[in-house]
Formats: C-alpha cells, structure tokens, sequence
C-alpha cells in the first residue's frame, strides 16, 4: 500500500529530503538575490543617457551591445543546457575543476540576472518620466538620481517579478541534478532508486516543494505589503 | 541690476516643426516676470529650455554671464541653481514630505542631515505644510502637493525659481492655495519666472509680462502696459478670448 510506503520512506529518508530542500532554497535564494543585482546594474547601466563625447558613447555602445548578448543568449537557452556547458565547458576551457556548488551558483544567478534585467528594464519604464525630470531639475547626476528616486519605486515595482523569479528558481533548480548537485529533485531520486519506490519518493518530493514555493509567495506578499507602510500618517503639532 | 538669465536667438524644433523661433529675453535679479500665451505658443518648452530638461536646438543661455551651452559646463551643477516646480507637481513618491524637501540638499548640495532638516522644515512653514512632513506624496490633494513642491525647490535656495503652469493640474478650488504662497514669494524679492494662465495673477505679481504665440515673443513689457494698453493686435485678441471665457466662468 502506498500510504504505508510513503510513510516508511519520510522515516528513513527525512535527513536526505531535508538537506535536499535545504540545498535547493540556499541555491534559489543565492541565484535570485545575485540575480536581481546583476539585473538592476544591468538596467541601470542600459537607461544611462547618450553621453556628449565620443569616447564616452563608444563606450556605453560596447557595455550595451554585451548586455543584449548576455540577455538574449541567457533568456534564449535552456537552464539544463547552460549548466552542463559552464561546468564541463569550464573544466575544459581553464583545465579547472569547479565545486559543483560554486557551478550552480553561477548557472542559477548569471540565468536568472537575463530575466531580471529585462524586469528591471520594464520597472524603470513604468516610473513616472515626471520623477526623473524632478531628479534632474533638482539637480541630480544619473546615478544620484537612481540610487535614491528611481531604483526605490523600480524595486517596489517589481517586487512581484521577483518572487515569481524565486518561485520559477526554486523549481527550476532541479535540473542542476545534470551536473550531480545533492538538491532535492537528485536527492530524492536517490532515495526512489534505493527503495524501488518512486511514486512514493517524488510524492514527498512533489509535498515539499509545494510548501516552499507557497511559503515564499507569503514571505514576499508581507514584505511587500511592509514596503508600502501604513495608510495613514501622523500630523506635526504645531510648534 | 545684474542679468541672472539671459537667452540669446534661441530655437527648438522637434524635426520640421519649429517650437521655438529666434527666442532672446533676459531676466534680472529679483524680478518676478510671468510668460503668457496660448496653449501650443512654447512657452512650457521655453522654460524647460531654460533648465535643459529639453536640449535647444541653437542659440545661447547666459547664466549670469556664462554661455552654459557651450560644452564645458557641468548640467547638474548649473541646474541646482534653478528650482522647478512642475504643472504635475512631479514629488518623489518613495519620499515623505519632509524627505522630498531634504534630498536634494544631503545629495545634491551635501549639506549635513541636520542643516538639510532645518531648512526643509522652514520652507514647509513657509508654505504652510508643516504639519504634514510624515506623509507621503499619494496622500495629499493636489494643492498640497504642489505647496510641498514649492517648499522642496526653495529648500535648494535657488538663484532663480520657475513655474511651469503651477495651478493648471489643480481643481479650481485650490488654486488659490497656491496662488497665495506664490505672490508671498514674488513680494519676498525671489527672482521668479512663471508660465501662467492666471491673468489676474500675472497682472498682481510680475515686474514684466511676456507674450508668446506661434513660437515667438510677440511683445513684453510692464503688466500695466500688457494688459491695458497691448501694443500688438494680437495680444489684443488673446487678452480679449482669454477675459471673455473668464468672465463667463
């Protein structure tokens, strides 16, 4: 019977499924946080205006035309694809052998910052042109401007993406078992092949996670809701 | 008395269409001059010209004295000595009234947290937002916003200060709100710059009126003159339209 199997399997295995989601939410998290980094400097870097001198323009030209590649290469090929080619192509291009860990981290964050950029892109958009004209009469330089008007609404703005982001990462991370990382999807069919049972093994599997990406989505609903603080204000007294 | 602004054959077009045609006027320290003209006659793009939120297509603007389009002037440093305020108030929404008036003095001008604050709490009294510097922009009405838009240009204590149709976005019943706070400035000896529709206004506070149309100055001089003696026909017509909708408002 099923229900008795599934039971005997979370007894014996639970360290195994424990460190398997352990390891796939510190992959997740690592991947998106870096992620969303590499994608507000990305979006930063493509909304700078056309500098006035030529070297300055060929320049940003240059950073620009990386970006794209970057992003449409990244966004434009499977996750499963890109690890095994950074961490084979890495041992043969630089004769190195990368820590599975370190070739998740990269394969998860550097794939996850071609999404982000594109987001960021679409959140620096949607802020008002009035904000950023305000910034500039005020007398703002590009980067002061960003760093304390615009990047503060684009991050609240795209808050959601970004948990949607974790959620596809948390998920999506199971496709690194290619290159052998003990994350919960390789862990577990481990654990089926030991015990002959896999309906049982990946019900578990499918159970936790559920439970990380629902509890996430509520983590980052509160955050946003705190992000927006509170409906109403204290009045000054009159001094 | 020392020309502070000071526009030389200025012209703006977006492709063929020509906005701005041969623009020169100056504006002197301490002078309160008010732009007037029809909706489309450029005189928003003349004072976003001023502060190169639009990039003319030729000719110079003096900054007392210095030719700030010449390449060798750094924009954010000559733009700090302007203050804007905008028909759309433009406050930044991740900011508290108190930190709109303060952020651009810790940033732009590096004054320390205590001095900014100090400041911004002065310009709030003068525009009587004191009591609402924890609030944030989304919970203000328009007329408040806009005061808090005057206070957060005055607390950079420009050189000069301009409006771009301040009470054109505001519900008729908080113009004057604004209107009040602005002709206390005129008369405090600001040198301000304004895009008005506000006829009465314009007449109150300016040292001098300009009239714009079809992208040229058509006639400038004393408010008395403008409006009661227009030399040119069609400031005639556009004072005549402009006081007959009033009137039947």
């Amino acid at each position: 019977m099923s229900l008795e199997w599934i039971v005997k399997i979370v007894e014996e295995n639970w360290q195994m499924f424990l460190r398997g989601a352990g390891m796939t939410l510190l992959i997740s998290l690592v991947g998106t946080v870096i992620g969303a980094v590499i994608g507000l400097l990305a979006g930063v870097i493509r909304t700078i205006p056309t500098p006035g001198r030529a070297a300055q323009r060929i320049m940003l030209k240059s950073a620009n035309l990386l970006l794209t590649v970057y992003i449409e290469v990244f966004r434009g090929t499977p996750m499963i694809v890109q690890a095994v080619v950074i961490y084979y192509g890495s041992a043969m291009a630089f004769d190195f052998n990368m820590n599975v860990l370190t070739a998740a981290f990269i394969v998860v964050s550097v794939n996850t910052g071609a999404y982000m950029a594109e987001i960021v892109r679409g959140g620096i958009l949607s802020v008002d042109k009035g904000q950023f004209e305000a910034a500039h009469a005020i007398g703002m330089t590009h980067m002061q401007m960003m760093a304390n008007i615009v990047l503060p609404q684009v991050i609240r703005n795209i808050l959601p993406a970004t948990g949607n982001q974790f959620v596809i990462n948390i998920k999506d991370t199971s496709v690194l078992n290619v290159i052998s990382v003990s994350e919960l999807y390789f862990l577990t069919k481990s654990v089926a092949g030991n015990n002959f049972r896999y309906f049982e093994s990946f019900f578990v599997a499918c159970v936790i996670y559920f439970v990380m990406t629902f509890t996430v989505t509520r983590i980052l609903r509160y955050f946003e809701k705190r992000l927006d603080g509170s409906k109403s204000y204290e009045m000054e007294p009159a001094r | 008395m020392e020309k502070v602004i000071e526009i030389q054959q200025l012209n703006k077009s977006y492709g063929m269409n020509e906005v701005l045609k041969n623009i020169g006027f100056s504006v002197h320290h301490g002078e309160v001059v008010t732009i007037i003209g029809s909706s489309g006659s450029g005189k928003s793009t003349l004072l976003r010209c001023i502060n190169l939120l639009e990039i003319p297509s030729g000719g110079e603007i003096h900054y007392r004295g210095r030719n700030i389009l010449d390449g060798s002037h750094h924009i954010p440093s000559y733009r700090k000595k302007l203050g804007m305020v905008f028909q759309q108030f433009n406050l930044f929404e991740n900011h508290n009234v108190l930190n709109n008036c303060m952020v651009g003095q810790i940033k732009v001008l590096k004054r320390s947290k205590a001095e900014a604050e100090q400041t911004a709490r002065k310009y709030l009294k003068v525009v009587g937002m004191e009591a609402y510097i924890n609030a944030k922009p989304k919970q203000l009405s328009g007329g408040q916003k806009q005061r808090v838009a005057i206070a957060r240009a005055l607390s950079m204590e420009p050189d000069v200060l301009l409006f771009d149709e301040p009470t054109s976005a505001l519900d008729p019943e908080m113009v004057g709100e604004v209107l009040k706070v602005m002709k206390e400035l005129a008369h405090s000896g600001l040198t301000m710059l304004i895009v008005t529709h506000e006829m009465d206004f314009a007449r109150e506070v300016s040292d001098r009126v300009v009239f714009m149309d079809k992208g040229v100055i058509a006639e400038e001089g004393t408010p008395e003159q403008m409006f009661s003696r227009p030399k040119q026909e069609r400031t005639r017509e556009f004072l005549k339209r402009t006081f007959v909708e009033h009137d039947r408002a």
